[in-house]
């Protein structure tokens, strides 16, 4: 699964660690998130997703297998 | 405030334990191989409350969660393989010092060790996981 996380975060000028601490996560799940390494609960989705002004939809891009 | 007071409460175990054994490696005349591994035993689960201690200080001090959702996770999957490694440890430590040293090892020596192995695979599962991400 790819993100948007990295590109949205350059939008609003924030750090993995501002984001981090938005949602109430670590800095380091924030990037296994961005990396495509960690698949984050739906509700943890939901709470970046509104950090950063968007949706669910936009900001995770699911590929078919 | 509560990531605190649990990093306040670890520093202070640890010391405790680390006191505790001191005192009793200082006490024990000739010491026994289930008394060997009780002690490794000891000093694995302190190695890593230490460095679960320092990481979680490391985040506490920058104003994040000490713990959140992937590192609950991540305890539940190393906890499940030390699980499995305990069992299969049970099983095979009597098989295995059959075979390699015609000894069949005390009820407490194989205790010893089914705890020694899975502590080992907690360890070394959790400092995986955490590398890997999930």
């Amino acid at each position: 699964m790819k993100t948007r996380i990295k590109e949205l975060r350059a939008r609003y000028n924030l750090t993995q660690e501002d984001l981090a601490k938005k949602v109430g996560v670590r800095r380091e799940t924030i990037l296994f998130i961005e990396k495509g390494n960690y698949n984050p609960s739906l509700q943890l989705a939901h709470d970046i997703a509104k950090a950063l002004q968007t949706t669910i939809d936009e900001l995770f891009i699911f590929e078919d297998e | 405030m509560k990531d605190k007071k649990v990093v306040v409460l670890s520093i202070i175990i640890v010391a405790a334990v680390l006191t505790t054994l001191f005192f009793y490696l200082k006490s024990a005349g000739d010491i026994e191989l289930n008394e060997i591994l009780l002690v490794g035993i000891v000093l694995v689960l302190v190695a890593l409350a230490m460095y679960i201690v320092w990481d979680r200080l490391k985040n506490v001090q920058k104003g994040l969660p000490a713990k959140d959702e992937r590192l609950i996770n991540i305890n539940y999957k190393a906890g499940y393989y030390a699980f499995i490694a305990a069992i299969w440890s049970a099983v095979f430590t009597p098989v295995l010092f059959d075979i390699l040293f015609r000894y069949e090892p005390k009820g407490g020596d194989v205790a010893a060790i089914v705890v020694m192995v899975s502590g080992f695979v907690f360890v070394i599962s959790y400092l995986y996981l955490a590398r890997k991400g999930n």
